[in-house]
């Protein structure tokens, strides 16, 4: 593929598009301008809904793809990882071949596949409970943590701690029994201490975008065209 | 062998700490103890602000969340449910995550009281699961008859009457955002809330909750419920019992056992290392 294909002409569109859409969100020329630009707004949104369906199923065969590279550069070793990862792919096709079947041989039950009584069964009976079972271990790995890790080492250590325990007692309702003053406490925490702590985080991503956007429009950055600088 | 030991061997035990977690979830669920749940200002003023919406107003419904986190963030959704449709509103549901189609029939039937009295299409419509992530919820904000043709039953959206009478963001009172990520609430504030104004309510995990709180004190959203505790609020504000209510004296139990065991802990390490020093003769 000639460099024209395979990145002047990507980084063209990219930059073409994101100068007008900057143009058209913050400056206002007329009416039948700003019309215009909402119905080429539209489409662009309605475009990215389509590729991003579909980006799925690349990403589903490229993942397949990888994985068998994988077991055939690495050999055995590599297949509990790989091996798992292809079963549930597999999975993923067979849920998915379910629900577009039943869909076409009885399409008065409805046109999406996760109507389907049959895939709800295979949702609700192997998926729900697995998910459910998965994140609920989540809390013996916690408590497990709280004993052995959760310590007062040091001041800071002693802070963390203190803020955790009102933060749990606030959550309970048996902390209210203890002292009234724990729901106030950590609703202050959350609102005041955490949202000073959180907002120049989120105050950084926001600056990062924009530089972000600054060297797609400047051809600096090209990592998304899968390639390194 | 120590008094210090012996402790250390029984709460450093796992199988100790799971039995009693075990317990300690599983007793009150059968057997509640019923420990009184105060409400907070924060759900109170949700709450409020939900009652002072006009009757029959329009409300959007995001319903971001897996399996997982249904325990934590269905009842919120319940009780918010029953309020609106208590008011006479309408509600337009959708879902950005694949698995939306049945989180919502999960929900539906876990409440079916809730929308007994209601019909589909006039008082509440679910468009399914729209695809797209962020593009999805900047496309429904301009359009939703643009963005989607049929809901999720298959019904064209042009024959609903409740989406001939909302479209797009501005059309709706509120838009609350049901989530198990903190992504989905960064797109509502930067696609429903920046361009157009329109007031968000978040509902999330306790673990995503600090987060997302920024957004809240900047005034981006209206408020936040957070989790069971959130959950069993406003099911004693809207006088409907559910999982919220009868789950608070589990997690409160299980969330002392914890405790208890941080404290063990650290009286634990303490001593040991007080020990520590003094077998060294009073070192560093």
């Amino acid at each position: 593929m000639s460099l024209t294909i395979r990145r002047f002409i990507p980084q063209t569109i990219v930059s073409i598009i994101l100068i007008i859409m900057i143009i058209f969100y913050y400056f206002y020329i007329n009416k039948s301008v700003s019309d215009a630009f909402t119905t080429w707004d539209k489409a662009l949104s309605d475009w990215a809904v389509i590729i991003t369906s579909f980006t799925l199923i690349i990403g589903g065969i490229d993942l397949l793809r990888y994985h068998l590279v994988q077991i055939k550069k690495i050999g055995v070793k590599q297949l509990p990882f790989s091996g798992t990862t292809i079963a549930l792919e597999i999975i993923m096709v067979i849920f998915a071949l379910i629900g577009l079947y039943y869909s076409y041989v009885y399409p008065k039950l409805g046109i999406t596949i996760t109507t389907q009584p049959q895939f709800t069964w295979l949702f609700t009976y192997l998926y729900a409970p697995t998910d459910s079972a998965v994140y609920s271990i989540l809390l013996f790995y916690i408590a497990s943590a709280s004993y052995r890790a959760f310590i007062a080492r040091n001041p800071m250590a002693t802070l963390l701690l203190i803020t955790a325990i009102v933060i749990m007692l606030g959550n309970t309702s048996l902390g209210n029994l203890i002292w009234p003053g724990f729901l106030p406490l950590r609703d202050w925490i959350m609102t005041v201490p955490n949202t000073a702590a959180f907002r120049p985080i989120t105050m950084g991503v926001g600056f990062g975008t924009i530089i972000l956007g600054l060297r797609l429009i400047m051809w600096r950055e090209v990592s998304w065209l899968g390639r390194r600088e | 062998m120590s008094v210090i030991n012996v402790i250390d061997r029984i709460f450093g035990s796992r199988y100790v700490l799971y039995l009693v977690l075990i317990i300690a979830l599983i007793y009150p669920l059968i057997f509640p103890i019923g420990i009184p749940i105060q409400i907070s200002s924060r759900t109170l003023a949700v709450y409020n602000y939900i009652q002072h919406l006009k009757p029959g107003c329009h409300v959007y419904m995001e319903l971001y969340y897996e399996v997982a986190a249904r325990g934590e963030l269905e009842p919120n959704a319940i009780a918010l449910i029953k309020q609106l449709f208590d008011k006479g509103c309408k509600i337009v549901f959708v879902s950005t995550m694949s698995t939306g189609p049945l989180i919502f029939s999960l929900l539906k039937s876990s409440a079916p009281d809730v929308f007994a009295n209601k019909t589909y299409g006039v008082d509440y419509v679910f468009l399914g699961y729209v695809s797209g992530g962020e593009a999805a919820v900047a496309s429904l904000a301009k359009s939703i008859k643009g963005t989607v043709t049929v809901d999720n039953y298959g019904n064209p959206v042009d024959k609903l009457s409740l989406l001939k009478e909302v479209d797009k963001a501005t059309d709706f009172d509120l838009a609350i955002i049901v989530s198990s990520g903190t992504d989905t609430f960064n797109y509502y504030v930067r696609q429903w809330y920046t361009p157009y104004g329109t007031p968000l309510l978040f509902v999330a995990l306790s673990v995503i909750a600090p987060s997302i709180e920024p957004f809240v004190s900047a005034k981006q959203a209206i408020g936040m419920l957070v989790g069971q505790r959130s959950a069993a609020e406003y099911e004693l504000l809207v006088g409907r019992k559910g999982l919220g209510i009868a789950s608070m004296d589990s997690q409160s139990l299980s969330h002392f056992v914890i405790l208890i065991f941080i404290i063990v802990g650290n009286i634990v390490y303490w001593s040991k290392r007080l020990e520590a020093k003094k077998a060294k003769g009073g070192g560093r």
